[in-house]
């Protein structure tokens, strides 16, 4: 290097003799360049490093590996760079410590990923580095070692063009356990045609007979409150299922029911839902287009809107299902007071203490969902309350058998036995 | 008829269920733009909807007005709100805010809505207390443990509740907040994830009804 960089400046000064005087001073001041040259030397070159397609995703991010250097000084870092053909120019994507970032730190199961302590395993999501780029599109990465900031070795370029994956290994775990919930609920079915199943009795929905009987006696209106849930949401639609059941009851007694909407969506379909609970019933001179009728789209709005019909019409009886949130004591608590009979179920968890404490009866979550199928008494529909239950009962099993197995390993230093059961319930 | 009222819905249900559960194992470009697109479709389907919601909302007061049945003076106030947001809105070309201050959208809104909103929210605060009055009564061993737990709760949340635990049981070497945080992170946590639990094996399973034709009430009957 110093020998050919001295005969490169000769050459210029043969051919330039106008920079004459400056080549004799780059010649005095090349020593000491070229001695400080020698002394740092040249980068080594970061062996084993390969660029791959990160495996089950969209194609948006490549994976990185290389070994784990037993033998890295303190201080030692690694940095990562990535350059695409058609930006060019090479990107900084990540600087970490020598120890950290390895094969184990990639959350994958053992199923699906082999990555280990000793080599890094590094992932680059390109789409945060480059936007959206076309299928196809080439991209080039290395690594660069440093060593207290300065650079020691840095990887050969490996180029890598990501590709979208058709199957999420990692969640095999989750499709093994829904096909056997398809099984169960398939022979549930089938079960339920041919011999009929006990279900066990739900005070809350035994009391909707009661709570409508009530207001017939007594003349007043049932408010049902269908939540602030989209059609998307699985309450508001489980919400729909039972409106159908409690209006066609409320056709039969000749009652009187009112559903103020906050979703228009879920409006139109309980419109749907109560005429044919009319008709079904018998009744259909007794049905009311605005039964149903729009409030508010906005949360405060419509708690604000139903309380005062509330306070107004004083219901001898209010059903709350659905999906709430803040409004839920809102609407509870004045329903209290007016002194009507209060039934309640929703899935939000946080929501349940407010119900719990302001309604007669409440429906946790499930019983929400089963509300539907248990009013109806449909064998078909009854046999999925006897899916969720031996559901639930997989689940306590898994978790007893789970929780010792872990303990143990925990206390025998089983790591084995400890990663392969947290796989197994884990979700990816 | 029955075709088209029944097994074409029904169909569409079914396609559509699948393709989104396939998606979610399905990680290729091609299964996120599905759901993309699909989730446009249900943008666009919501707007719709909303104007048949608003047709709904006048059309109920409109008929409580002309029918003058009782309460139909609040009715009034609906059209009266309504025009209060959407006048200043299309005045000020839906901008709340200009270089020279608020527009009269900026002003309905901050002075009229969000106040109204505020308002309500903060009437929630009075009801926790009477519902909390209403849950300390103590009719059974189910409502003794939740009194002692939000006893503990309330107590260690004010200086003096804290003063008063330390004199008293001091001696055991736990602070309060130590007790609070045992309960919400053992056994509340445990409870929420039982409960947990259970929705989301209901939801798999009314999903699954749905998916599969068995539940359509939501459709109307044969």
């Amino acid at each position: 290097m110093p020998e050919n960089t001295i005969k490169c400046i000769l050459s210029m000064v043969m051919t330039k003799n106008k920079l004459f005087l400056f080549a004799v001073l780059v010649i005095f001041t090349s020593g000491s360049v070229c001695a400080a040259a020698k002394k740092a030397g040249p980068a080594a070159v970061l062996p084993g490093f390969t660029a791959e397609d990160m495996p089950y995703d969209a194609g948006e991010a490549v994976l990185l590996r290389w070994p784990v250097n037993p033998a890295a000084a303190a201080g030692t870092a690694y940095e990562i760079y990535v350059s695409s053909l058609e930006a060019g120019g090479w990107v900084k994507v990540t600087e970490f410590d020598a120890a950290a970032k390895t094969g184990a730190d990639i959350g994958l199961p053992f199923w699906a990923w082999n990555g280990t302590k000793d080599e890094h395993a590094v992932k680059v999501e390109l789409n945060n580095l480059f936007g959206n780029f076309p299928p196809g599109a080439v991209f080039t990465c290395k690594a660069a070692v440093l060593e207290k900031g300065a650079l020691k070795a840095e990887s050969l370029p490996a180029t890598i063009a990501p590709q979208g994956n058709w199957f999420r290994l990692d969640r095999l775990n989750n499709l093994i356990a829904l096909l056997g919930l398809i099984t169960v609920f398939f022979w549930a079915v089938s079960h339920a045609k041919r011999k009929g199943l006990f279900i066990r009795r739900i005070a809350g929905l035994d009391a909707i007979d009661e709570a409508i009987g009530r207001a017939t006696e007594m003349g007043k209106p049932i408010f049902y409150v269908p939540g602030i849930g989209s059609m998307s949401s699985i309450s508001t639609i489980a919400s729909a299922f039972i409106l159908g059941e409690v209006s066609k009851k409320v056709a039969q007694y000749d009652s009187h029911i009112k559903v103020p909407h906050y979703d228009p969506v879920v409006m139109t379909v309980c419109k749907e839902v109560v005429k044919q609970s009319y008709l079904e019933a018998g009744r259909p001179d007794s049905y009311r287009d605005d039964i149903n009728h729009f409030v508010s789209a906005d949360q405060f709005s419509y708690a604000a809107s139903v309380d005062g019909m509330i306070s107004r019409e004083k219901p001898a009886a209010c059903f709350y299902m659905g999906h709430f949130m803040a409004e839920s004591l809102l609407l509870a608590e004045v329903g209290a007071t007016s002194g009507a009979i209060q039934i309640a179920g929703t899935d939000v968890e946080h929501q349940l203490p407010f119900f719990f404490t302001a309604c007669d009866y409440t429906l946790i979550g499930e019983e929400l969902y089963a509300a539907g199928a248990y009013l109806s008494k449909e064998p078909m529909l009854l046999s999925a309350l006897k899916v969720q239950d031996l559901g639930k009962l997989v689940v306590m099993v898994s978790v007893f058998f789970g929780m010792i197995l872990v303990s143990l390993g925990a206390k025998f230093g089983w790591d084995g036995l400890v990663r392969v059961v947290m796989d197994l319930f884990k979700g990816y | 008829m029955k075709l088209i009222k029944k097994q074409i819905p029904l169909a569409i249900v079914f396609i559509t269920g699948v393709l989104t559960l396939v998606s979610y194992y399905v990680p290729h470009k091609m299964s996120v733009n599905y759901i993309e697109t699909i989730n446009k479709w249900e943008n666009i389907v919501v707007a719709f909807a909303f104007l048949l919601g608003l047709v709904s909302l006048f059309f109920s007061h409109y008929n409580k007005i002309s029918r003058k049945v009782d309460g139909w003076g609040y009715s009034i106030f609906v059209f009266i709100g309504f025009l209060a947001m959407v006048v200043p809105a299309l005045v000020s070309q839906g901008k709340q805010m200009t270089d020279t201050g608020f527009t009269a959208l900026g002003w309905s809104y901050k002075f009229i809505y969000t106040s109204l909103s505020g308002t309500m929210f903060a009437v929630l605060a009075f009801y926790i207390v009477s519902t909390a009055y209403r849950s300390f009564r103590i009719r059974s061993l189910q409502a003794f443990v939740l009194f002692i737990a939000a006893f503990i709760l309330i107590l260690g949340k004010v200086p003096l509740g804290q003063i008063i635990w330390d004199w008293v049981l001091g001696w055991t070497g736990r602070g309060v907040n130590d007790v609070i945080e045992w309960i919400m992170q053992v056994p509340a946590v445990a409870g929420k994830r039982g409960i947990m639990i259970g929705i989301s094996i209901g939801a798999i399973v009314t999903s699954l009804k749905i998916i599969f034709g068995i539940e359509k009430q939501y459709m109307g009957k044969d």
